[in-house]
C-alpha cells in the first residue's frame, strides 16, 4: 500500500505543474481528494491492514494530503498571476520615453544664475542677522554721488561711466551703494544690512564687460565699529562664500565713500596662495573694495559721525557667478537664451 | 607708472635682507598697488661686442647669411638677415641662453639647416630705440669682447610698475620723491632731506639783479593757481648724460635732448609739471594767462589741431597761444637745437577745470594727469629751482637772468587735525602707542604737536589739497603703515535679534520657487533699456520718451522699457529658433515715467512667456497664474477686458490684445496683471510661427504689505454627501462659466459646490455640458425628498437660463 501511495505521489507531482487554468484545478483536485478520489481509492485498502500498517500509511497518507492541497494553492496562484501578466502584456507601454528624452516633453526648469548666486549670499547674511535692502534702478544724483561724498567735481564722476538721462539730473545708478544710502535714510542706527541688485556703466561690452551687471552692497553702522570687525566680518563672510577657511588681506584703496578705503584681497583658491596664472603669480585676487563709512556720507544719510560709524563693503555677483560655473562670457547673463539658462536647471 | 629704484635709492636706502618681492608686496599693503617688478638692463650685461670677419651667402636662401665673427676669444658663427652686415663692423652678439627684452631667450636652433650660435641684434631687439632696419652698427673702436652695458654705461635697474588707480588720491605719489617718503615710513629708514633750507639758498645766489626779460601776467578769472617763472641764458642743447637717459627710459619717457630730458626728469622727481620756452620765441617778451575769450583751434606740440572753447585757460604772449594751461604746450615754443635762451615755467592749475578740458580733448598728458590730482602751489618754487641746478649742472657755462617772479600765488591753506590715541585704536581695533603714532606722522613730514592726550597733526602742504581733510585720513595713515595684516579680527558685538527676508522679497522669492517648481518656467534675464524700434516692432503705445539715456551704448537700448512685453516678444522670437514649445519668466522691472519730482517709478514685474508652435498655451499659462494668487495668499480676480477698469500694464489700444484669450489680474480691487495671447497681428511682426501667451503680474502696489494667510479650518462632515449629475445643452462658444455663474444663484441651502464634469461637442453650434453638484447637510443625513426637491430646483435654474437638459 505504501508502494502505491508513493506511486500516486511521484504521478501527482509530475502533472500538478502542467495544470494552467482553475477549471482543471478544481477537477484535478477532486480527481486525489474526492470521495471517489484516487487517494481514498489507496486507503480502501486499510480496512484489513494491521495497525502497525494502519499507522504508517495513515501517516504518510495525511502528510500526502497535506502535500496536495499546498501545491495546489501554490499553483493557483501561480495561475492567477500568469492570467494578470497576461493581461498587463496587452497594456505594455514603454517606460524609457520619459520627457527628458523627448522634443516635445516638458522642458527643463529653473533659476538663472545670478539668483542662484544671490540667494545663496542672501541667505548667508540673513543668518548673520542682516536686512535685505533694494532701491529703484532710476536714480537721482543725490543717492548714487552726492551723498555718497561724490560731488559734480569728483574725477570718480568720470571713473564711473554713467548713464544719464535727459534731464542730467537723473541716471542709471551705477553701483549699489545708493542703497546704502537709502538704508541710512530708513534707519535708525545700529543697523546693518545688504542691498543686491543691478547696476549699469556706460562701457563697452565684451566677454568679460557689461553694462548691466550685478552687485551686492553691505553697510554695519554702530558704536566703535572697527577695521578689525571689518577684518573679521570678511574673512566669516568669504569663508562661507566658498566654503573653506579663506585668507583675507586689506590694502589701502581709494573710494570717495569710505576713509580709510581698502581693496580686499582673497588668497588665490586655486594655487592657495604660491602663485599661478590666475593670480599673476602673486597669490592674491583682488575680490572687493571696502572700507569705514566716510563721516560725509553718514551725515548725508541723517547719521550722526560723532556718535555712530561702521563699515561699508561691495561684492560684484557676477564675477563669482562666472568663477563657480565656469562662465566665459558675461554677456550670456542678460542674453535671455534658454539654451544658457537650461543648463541650470533646478530639476 | 613706472618707479626706478635706482632713483629712490638715491633720497632712501632700502633694506637689502628681504627680496624684490616682498619688498614689493609691504609696499602694495602700505601704499599703493605694485602690478609688476621688473629688472632692466640685464641683458645688456650679457650681450658682448663682436667683430664681423667673413660673409658667406645661406646655401638655401638667398636673404640670409651666414657671419662669422671674433668674440675676442674665439670665432662663432650666426645665420643673419640683416642687409647691413660687413666685415670689419662691430656689433652686438646675444649668445645662447640670453633673455631679451620681452621675456624671449635665444636657444639653440637651425635656421634652414644651418646652425646658429646666437644672435646678433639690431636696437629694437635690444630694447634700445625703435630701429629694425638692420644691426646696431657700434663705433669702431669699440673693445671686442666688452659687454654692451660697460660700453653703454648703462646701469641696470629695477622697475616697481604702480598701478595709476591706487594712486589717484595721492598726489605726492607721482613723483620719485614723494615715493621715496613712502619707502622710508614703511621701512623705517630715513629719508635725505634734499630740498633743504641751504639747497633753496645755494640756487637763489644764481638770482642777479637784472629787469627778468619776460614779464607774466595772470587774469584773475583764469585757472591758474600760481605761476612761478625764470629765464636761463647760454645753455647749449646736447644729449643728457646716460644715467638721465637710463631713468627716463625706465620711466617710460624718450630721451630727446638734455633741456626736454631735465624737463621730463624733474617732473619725474617732483610730481610737479613744468615747462621750458625757446625764450626768443615768446613774443613781445610777455606771457598772458588768460581765458580763450572764444572758440578757436590751437595746435599743440604733438602738431595736432585742438578745438579750444571760451572757457578754456591758455598760456599766451603778446601775440599768440603757446599753450593749453596744464595739458600740454605749443609746437612753437618748443626747445630747437639751436636754443640759447630759455625760460622755465612752474605753475599750478585747477584740478577740476584741468580735468574738464582734457576729457573734452580727449588729451591726457603726463601733466593733465598729473594736475587733475589737485597740486600744491607750495611745491612751485622748489621745482623750479631744481630745474636750474640741473641746467646748472648739465651746461655750466649757463647764467640765471634777474630774479624768480612769482605771480598769482595761492597757498595751499594750512590743515590742522586733532586727533588721539585712543580714538585711533578704537577705529583700527588695534592700539598703536602715542609714540609710534608721532613717529610714524614725523615719517611722512606731518608735524605732531603733543597735548596730552590730544594730537595737533599739522599736514604737509602737499598733502591738504584733497588727499588729507579730517581725522579718518590721519587714522588711515598710521593703520596702513603698521600693516592692516597687524590687526587682529575681532567679532563685533552682536545684539541677540531676529532678521528675516522683507515681505517684497519673500514675495519676489516665492514667485520664483513657483515658476521653476510648479509652471515649469525657465528663469531668464533680459536689459532693463529698450529702442524706439522694439516698441514700434511690438506696437506699443507708450514709448517713454522722456526716460531716454543721453549716452547709450546703442539704439536699442536708448531708453527704459516701459513694459516687459516687446522685451519677451524678442527673446521669445529668438528662442523659437531652438525650440518647439517654451517657458520662461521675468521677475524683472519696467519703468514709469511720472510728471513733476517723482520722476519715474521702477515697477517690479512677473512677465512671463509659454509658446507652443502648434497648440494655444494659453489655458495652460491660465492654469498657473490663477493658482499662484493663492500661493501668494492674494485675493485675486481673472477678468475679461472692460473698457471702465483701464488697466495699467496693458495700454487699452494695443493691438497685441487678444479678442478672447485675454483676462485682466486684480488684486485688491485694482488691475494689476493681464494674460494674453498675443495677436497673430503682432507675433506676424516678430516673425513667430506659433502661439504666444504671455502674463504679467506688477506686485509694486503690494509686495511691501504683510500678506496674511488667511486659511481656515472647517470640521469635516459627519454626514456623507450626495452627488447630482445633469448635462444640459448649450451654444457652443459659450463659456462654462455663464452657466457655473447661473448655477452659483441657485437657491438650495444644501448645494456645497458645482464643477463640469464633461463638455461634448455635438455639433459646430451646439455642446452639451455635464454639472455635478454636490449637496450637504452638515447637521444629518439628506433624505430622499430634499434631494429631489434640490435636484428638480437645478434643472429648473438651468432651464430658465437658457440651458436645457439634454434629451
Ligand atoms: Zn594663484
Amino acid at each position: 500500500m505504501l508502494q502505491k501511495l508513493e506511486e500516486l505521489k511521484k504521478e501527482f507531482r509530475e502533472s500538478v505543474e502542467g495544470l494552467t487554468d482553475k477549471n482543471s484545478l478544481a477537477k484535478f483536485k477532486s480527481d486525489y481528494l474526492g470521495k471517489k478520489g484516487k487517494l481514498n481509492d489507496i486507503l480502501k485498502g486499510m480496512r484489513s491492514a494491521t495497525t502497525d500498517v494502519k499507522k504508517s500509511v495513515g501517516a504518510a497518507a495525511n502528510e500526502f494530503k497535506q502535500e496536495i492541497q499546498e501545491s495546489l494553492v501554490k499553483q493557483l496562484a501561480k495561475i492567477e498571476i500568469d492570467e494578470i501578466n497576461s493581461q498587463l502584456k496587452k497594456s505594455w507601454q514603454d517606460v524609457t520615453l520619459t520627457d527628458d528624452v523627448q522634443v516635445k516633453g516638458l522642458q527643463a526648469s529653473g533659476y538663472h544664475p545670478v539668483t542662484l548666486i544671490q540667494r545663496e549670499i542672501e541667505d548667508i547674511f540673513i543668518s548673520m542677522g542682516f536686512d535685505i535692502l533694494d532701491g529703484p534702478h532710476i536714480e537721482d544724483d543725490f543717492h548714487n554721488f552726492e551723498a555718497l561724498n561724490i560731488p559734480a567735481t569728483h574725477p570718480a564722476r568720470d571713473m564711473q561711466d554713467t548713464f544719464w538721462f535727459t534731464d542730467m539730473a537723473h541716471l542709471l545708478r551705477t553701483h549699489t551703494s545708493c542703497i546704502q544710502v537709502r538704508g541710512m535714510e530708513a534707519h535708525e542706527p545700529p543697523f546693518k544690512f545688504v542691498g543686491p541688485g543691478k547696476v549699469f556703466r556706460c562701457e563697452a561690452t565684451d566677454a568679460s564687460h557689461e553694462m548691466a551687471f550685478h552687485q551686492l552692497e553691505g553697510m554695519m553702522v554702530g558704536k566703535d565699529i572697527s577695521v578689525a570687525n571689518l577684518i573679521y566680518f570678511m574673512k566669516t563672510l568669504l569663508s562661507e562664500i566658498f566654503r573653506k577657511d579663506v585668507n583675507v588681506r586689506l590694502r589701502p584703496g581709494f573710494f570717495p565713500f569710505v576713509e580709510p578705503g581698502f581693496e580686499l584681497d582673497i588668497e588665490c583658491l586655486i594655487c592657495g596662495g604660491t602663485g599661478c596664472k590666475v593670480c599673476k603669480q602673486s597669490g592674491w585676487v583682488e575680490l572687493l573694495p571696502c572700507g569705514m563709512v566716510h563721516p560725509n556720507v553718514l551725515r548725508a544719510g541723517g547719521i550722526d559721525p560723532e556718535q555712530w560709524n561702521g563699515f561699508a563693503f561691495g561684492l560684484g555677483l557676477d564675477r563669482l557667478v562666472m568663477m563657480r560655473y565656469h562662465i566665459d562670457d558675461i554677456r550670456h547673463l542678460h542674453s535671455g537664451d534658454l539654451r544658457f539658462v537650461e543648463q541650470f536647471k533646478a530639476y | 607708472m613706472n618707479i626706478s629704484i635706482n632713483w629712490i635709492k638715491d633720497y632712501v636706502d632700502l633694506p637689502d635682507d628681504i627680496t624684490l618681492g616682498e619688498l614689493g608686496t609691504r609696499f602694495t599693503l602700505a601704499t599703493c598697488e605694485v602690478e609688476g617688478v621688473e629688472t632692466t638692463g640685464e641683458h645688456l650685461k650679457a650681450v658682448k661686442i663682436v667683430e664681423i670677419t667673413e660673409i658667406e651667402q645661406h646655401p638655401d636662401a638667398d636673404r640670409l647669411n651666414l657671419v662669422t665673427f671674433n668674440t675676442g676669444e674665439e670665432q662663432r658663427r650666426v645665420v643673419c638677415g640683416a642687409p647691413n652686415v660687413a666685415v670689419g663692423k662691430k656689433v652686438p652678439f646675444a649668445s645662447i641662453g640670453t633673455t631679451l627684452p620681452g621675456g624671449f631667450t635665444l636657444v639653440p636652433k637651425k635656421i634652414r639647416g644651418i646652425a646658429s650660435e646666437g644672435m646678433l641684434c639690431a636696437e629694437d631687439e635690444l630694447g634700445l630705440g625703435e630701429a629694425h632696419d638692420g644691426l646696431l652698427i657700434l663705433d669702431d673702436d669699440a673693445q671686442i669682447g666688452m659687454s654692451l652695458a660697460d660700453y653703454l654705461g648703462t646701469e641696470s635697474d629695477i622697475v616697481f610698475e604702480i598701478d595709476n588707480k591706487s594712486i589717484t588720491h595721492r598726489p605726492d605719489l607721482w613723483g620719485h620723491y614723494g615715493m621715496a617718503r613712502e619707502f622710508a615710513a614703511v621701512f623705517g629708514r630715513p629719508l635725505k632731506d634734499v630740498f633743504s633750507k641751504e639747497w633753496r639758498e645755494g640756487l637763489k645766489a644764481l638770482y642777479t639783479d637784472e629787469e627778468p626779460p619776460v614779464t607774466i601776467t595772470v587774469e584773475e578769472d583764469s585757472c591758474c593757481l600760481g605761476f612761478t617763472g625764470i629765464s636761463m641764458e647760454n645753455v647749449t642743447v646736447k644729449p643728457s648724460p646716460q644715467w638721465m637717459q637710463d631713468r627716463l627710459s625706465t620711466c617710460g619717457m624718450r630721451p630727446i635732448n638734455n633741456i626736454v630730458d631735465i624737463s621730463n626728469y624733474v617732473m619725474l622727481e617732483t610730481g610737479m609739471p613744468n615747462h621750458i620756452y625757446d625764450r626768443d620765441t615768446i613774443k613781445g617778451g610777455e606771457i598772458i594767462v588768460r581765458r580763450m575769450g572764444e572758440d578757436g583751434v590751437f595746435v599743440t606740440l604733438d602738431e595736432q589741431e585742438r578745438n579750444m572753447i571760451a572757457t578754456d585757460t591758455m598760456v599766451c604772449d603778446k601775440e599768440r597761444i603757446s599753450g593749453i594751461g596744464g595739458i600740454m604746450g605749443g609746437l612753437d615754443s618748443s626747445i630747437k637745437d639751436s636754443t640759447s635762451r630759455i625760460f622755465l615755467e612752474s605753475a599750478n592749475w585747477r584740478d577740476s577745470e584741468v580735468r574738464k578740458t582734457s576729457v573734452r580733448l580727449g588729451l591726457r598728458t603726463d601733466a593733465s594727469q598729473r594736475y587733475e590730482k589737485s597740486l600744491d602751489t607750495n611745491l612751485l618754487e622748489q621745482s623750479l629751482l631744481r630745474l636750474v641746478e640741473l641746467l646748472k649742472e648739465s651746461c655750466p657755462e649757463a647764467v640765471v637772468v634777474g630774479p624768480m617772479q612769482k605771480t598769482a600765488m595761492q597757498p595751499t591753506p594750512e590743515l590742522k587735525i586733532t586727533c588721539s590715541a585712543d580714538r585711533i585704536a578704537r577705529v583700527l581695533g588695534e592700539t598703536v602707542a602715542a609714540e609710534r603714532i608721532v613717529e610714524i606722522l614725523e615719517s611722512l613730514d606731518f608735524k605732531v604737536t603733543v597735548d596730552g592726550d590730544v594730537l595737533i597733526v599739522d599736514v604737509p602742504s602737499y598733502r591738504a589739497t584733497k588727499d588729507i581733510e579730517f581725522e579718518a585720513d590721519i587714522i588711515e595713515e598710521i593703520g596702513r603703515v603698521i600693516g592692516y595684516d597687524n590687526i587682529t579680527p575681532v567679532s563685533p558685538i552682536n545684539l541677540a535679534e531676529t532678521t528675516r527676508l522683507s515681505d517684497a522679497k519673500q514675495m519676489q522669492r516665492k514667485i520664483q520657487d513657483y515658476m521653476v517648481f510648479h509652471a515649469r518656467a525657465l528663469e531668464v534675464m533680459t536689459y532693463p533699456m529698450i529702442g524706439k524700434k522694439l516698441l514700434e516692432q511690438a506696437s506699443w503705445p507708450i514709448k517713454n520718451e522722456k526716460l531716454t539715456l543721453v549716452n547709450a551704448l546703442a539704439p536699442e537700448l536708448s531708453r527704459m522699457r516701459p513694459s516687459m512685453v516687446p522685451t519677451l516678444l524678442e527673446k521669445a522670437a529668438q528662442n523659437q529658433k531652438n525650440f518647439n514649445s517654451f517657458r520662461f519668466f521675468e521677475m524683472g522691472r519696467s519703468y514709469e515715467s511720472l510728471e513733476g519730482q517723482a520722476y519715474s517709478k521702477d515697477r517690479y514685474q512677473l512677465g512671463v512667456v509659454f509658446f507652443d508652435k502648434t497648440g494655444s498655451p494659453f489655458l495652460d499659462l491660465l492654469n498657473v497664474m490663477k493658482p499662484l494668487m493663492n500661493f501668494l495668499n492674494l485675493k485675486a480676480q481673472f477678468e475679461p477686458a472692460n473698457e471702465k477698469y483701464p488697466n495699467p500694464v496693458m495700454p487699452a489700444e494695443w493691438s497685441g490684445v487678444h479678442p478672447h484669450e485675454y483676462l485682466n489680474i486684480k488684486v485688491m480691487g485694482k488691475n494689476c496683471g493681464i494674460v494674453n495671447t498675443v495677436h497673430p497681428i503682432i507675433t506676424r511682426q516678430f516673425k513667430i510661427k506659433g502661439n504666444v501667451a504671455v502674463a504679467i503680474f506688477d506686485i509694486t502696489d503690494f509686495m511691501d504689505r504683510e500678506i496674511k494667510d488667511k486659511t481656515k479650518y472647517t470640521a469635516l462632515p459627519k454626514f456623507p454627501s450626495s452627488k447630482f449629475d445633469c448635462t444640459v445643452v448649450a451654444d457652443a462658444q459659450t463659456p462654462v462659466s455663464d452657466i457655473l455663474r447661473v448655477m452659483n444663484k441657485l437657491k438650495v441651502k444644501e448645494a456645497e459646490g458645482v464643477k463640469i464634469l464633461d463638455v461634448f461637442k455635438m455639433s459646430e453650434e451646439q455642446k452639451t455640458v455635464t454639472i455635478r453638484t454636490t449637496f450637504l447637510d452638515r447637521e444629518k443625513t439628506l433624505s430622499p425628498e430634499v434631494l429631489r426637491e434640490a435636484e428638480d430646483k437645478v434643472v429648473a435654474t438651468l432651464k430658465k437660463a437658457g440651458f436645457p437638459l439634454k434629451v
